[in-house]
């Protein structure tokens, strides 16, 4: 193919502006999601076949703007200017046009060429906000398309823009700013004028005046005077608006996104209460808005289970039979038992992929959709800073409820290191639908339902307790909460999918191999005869201080691959499923406890070392599974007295 | 007056930001300047974040961020 044929464009835009929306509706299945080369952010690129033309197209990550606040940022930055992509596609949430136009001002400094996106136009109509786009584009001196991505409208327009305009030279117009601040940066790209650097000079003049590191760093190698100018330049700036000189030109940029947004919206006061409204208020109420958030855990929570308890049932059912026939037709010998071992482990995996975790993401993913989680982080923020992370966090933890894997993975929300780690340490100990088969299936069949939601506030107590203490422990600033507040709207079923799609991907391709490999082992060494002398070692823990049969001490190990295991097994091996002819309520208790807070699961694990390394991975085991021992056995001392 | 001063419904002009360089600059990119309009829209509970109105969108702010933001009343 022809290079003619080829063209690259990058998505650009700030978070909820509906880019990965239009990313999955221009790339489809043709999709590569890797990460940044050293980074744990993800890179999502993916190719659109339209006409005979090949165009490549890469998403960046959701940013606010292009300073180096954030990692996400800096590669944002550094990729643009380094692949000079043909075209920029800027998404604009319309809703919030003036917020976003401060982002496509420092597009613009950048000197690329951009098209806008007005996406979302039909929510803006709907809330009384017309955009005058041609308006807009003569400001901006950039195309400008409005498009409703959810429902694919406008965006082939956007395409065929790039097509068109590809074959132009492209000039860019730089946004201008205020009298004194272009008369610094005249002179500042006069003195930078051919600096061997891969920014354009204005660009640079700009960087300076605001006093970027990153790009001060590079200037005082090839060209320290200009240092000089720039700093008294900076300062004759600070004299005259009185704050830092980033900060006068953050102002100016927010002021020229205000003077445009006057000139090409307007709005048709509104002044009907929609119904919308009126649910932002009820969920965000003082006291309403907690208990709405309680209904609806609540209800979610409810249905994911009853669901799954009936439908793990009728696949248990089903499994039984094949292994029934397994065993007729190749035998029980050493090879085919470890055979069946493995294609046990599958089929576990699916008992638990589809049952509970499918619908539940899918739940999650609906109520993220609508708008409702970011309430849920709002709500929660008073008490996500006692344990030193903001509200953000909970949505970490309601995910973690689910599955830990995507949980820990979805602690990258969280913008500092220290913050993204105690968050990880505490989906660890969330429990998740593995857990919670073992919790209602032991504890609140046989002692009792409030027992087993008794012990869902102890594990949330437990949680909380752990956050309070690493968030001492972990020494540095907490960062404040400062997100939009989304409004809300219809859930979009292929939004939904996608992400439903992306959380189990996470489950199924992080877990699976793990899980079957590992299953394989220790069913080998359970052939081999050494699981006795395991359980004989882990006795004294076991029996003598948790009080359980020592059969436990296996179930235990089974149970890093997966905690449902636990219960699995001990079916297995007591031959009954009526466990109450095995354990006394206390001792179902403990093994609840146990089984809760132990261990994260080897796929866990596997997550946390991949972003945290294995030295603070192997810490957050050790120290799980001591306090989990010492919490149980103190449990179970204290159930004793209650039994 | 801090931001967190100002009672629901009531709306405020930015004055200054106090605070580091970063903090100011990420304000700042979200709208969050000097002579920017705020309106109270709620809060929550115990010190609870704050949630505003900002160029026709809502935002939510911890409180801690907020006692940092200097308005006078409109």
């Amino acid at each position: 193919m022809t290079d003619e044929k080829k063209i690259n464009i990058v998505l650009a835009g700030q978070g909820n502006a509906g880019k990965s929306t239009v990313f999955n509706y221009l790339t489809g299945l043709h999709q590569h999601i890797g990460n940044w080369a050293g980074k744990t952010i993800e890179k999502r690129e993916g190719t659109l076949f339209y006409n005979d033309y090949t165009i490549d197209v890469l998403d960046l990550p959701g940013i606010y703007s292009l300073t180096t606040y954030s990692v996400e940022e800096v590669i944002s930055r550094e990729y643009i200017i380094q692949t000079q992509p043909d075209f920029v596609i800027n998404i604009i949430d319309s809703t919030n046009l003036e917020r976003n136009l401060i982002f496509t001002l420092q597009l613009l400094e950048l000197e690329c060429p951009i098209i806008l996106a007005l996406n979302m136009i039909d929510l803006a109509n709907k809330k009384g906000i017309t955009i005058d786009h041609k308006k807009l584009q003569n400001l901006l001196h950039a195309p400008v398309i409005p498009t409703v991505a959810s429902r694919g409208s406008g965006l082939t327009d956007i395409i065929d823009k790039v097509i068109d305009l590809r074959r132009e030279k492209k000039i860019c117009r730089t946004p201008e700013y205020g009298k004194e601040i272009e008369n610094s940066i005249a002179q500042l790209s006069e003195l930078l004028r051919d600096i061997d650097l891969p920014y354009p000079e204005r660009w640079v003049a700009i960087k300076i005046l605001e006093k970027d590191k990153d790009i001060t760093g590079q200037v005082n190698i090839k060209r320290p005077e200009v240092l000089e100018t720039a700093k008294l330049l900076s300062e004759k700036l600070e004299e005259i608006h009185g704050h830092d000189s980033s900060i006068v030109i953050s102002d100016e940029r927010s002021h020229l996104a205000s003077r445009i947004t006057r000139e090409s919206v307007r709005i048709t006061p509104d002044r009907q209460i929609s119904l919308n409204d009126r649910l932002a208020a009820i969920t965000t109420h003082k006291f309403l808005g907690y208990l709405v958030m309680i209904l609806i855990l609540g209800g979610m929570f409810l249905t994911v289970f009853s669901f799954g308890n009936w439908f793990s049932g009728r696949l248990d059912t089903v499994f039984r039979n094949w292994h029934a026939g397994w065993n007729n037709i190749v035998g029980t010998s050493f090879p085919a038992s470890l055979g069946w071992s493995a294609i046990e482990s599958v089929l576990a995996l699916v008992q638990i992929a589809f049952p509970y975790i499918l619908p539940f993401y899918i739940i999650l993913y609906i109520l993220e959709d609508w708008g409702y989680i970011a309430r849920i982080s709002f709500l929660m923020d008073n008490l996500m800073h006692k344990m030193g992370i903001h509200g953000k966090g909970c949505i970490s933890f309601i995910i973690g409820f689910g599955c830990n894997v995507p949980g820990c993975l979805s602690c990258r929300i969280m913008e500092s290191k220290r913050e993204r780690f105690i968050t990880a340490v505490l989906v660890t100990l969330v429990p998740c639908s593995a857990v919670s088969v073992i919790v209602f299936g032991l504890v609140g069949k046989y002692v009792g339902l409030l027992w087993a939601l008794g012990l869902y506030v102890f594990a949330l107590t437990f949680v909380f307790i752990v956050g309070k203490i690493s968030s001492r422990l972990l020494l540095g600033e907490p960062v404040e909460l400062i997100m939009p507040m989304p409004d809300y709207q219809t859930p979009r079923l292929k939004t939904i999918l996608f992400q439903t799609w992306d959380a189990l991907k996470e489950f199924i391709f992080i877990a699976a191999p793990l899980v079957v490999i590992s299953g394989v082992v220790i069913q080998a060494i359970n052939l081999a005869g050494w699981m006795p002398a395991v359980s004989s070692v882990l006795s004294p823990v076991t029996v003598s201080w948790l009080g359980l049969p020592s059969i436990t001490g296996i179930l235990l190990i089974f149970g890093i691959l997966r905690k449902e295991l636990i219960l699995v097994m001990l079916a297995a091996y007591l031959g009954t499923t009526n466990f109450s002819d095995v354990l006394t309520p206390p001792q179902m208790i403990t093994l609840a406890v146990v089984s809760m807070f132990y261990i994260p699961c080897v796929a866990t694990i596997s997550v946390l070392w991949k972003e945290y390394g294995w030295k603070k991975a192997m810490v957050i085991c050790i120290l799980e599974i001591v306090f989990a021992i010492l919490l149980a056995g103190f449990v179970k001392r204290i159930l004793d007295f209650v039994f | 007056m801090s931001l967190t001063d100002i009672k629901d419904g009531q709306t405020g002009i930015i004055v200054s930001v106090m605070g580091g360089k970063v903090l100011t600059k990420r304000l700042a990119d979200l709208g969050l300047t000097p002579g920017t309009e705020i309106k109270m829209v709620g809060r929550m509970l115990f010190s609870g974040p704050l949630q505003i109105e900002v160029c026709g969108s809502r935002l939510v702010v911890g409180r801690g961020l907020a006692s940092k933001i200097t308005v006078e009343l409109k």
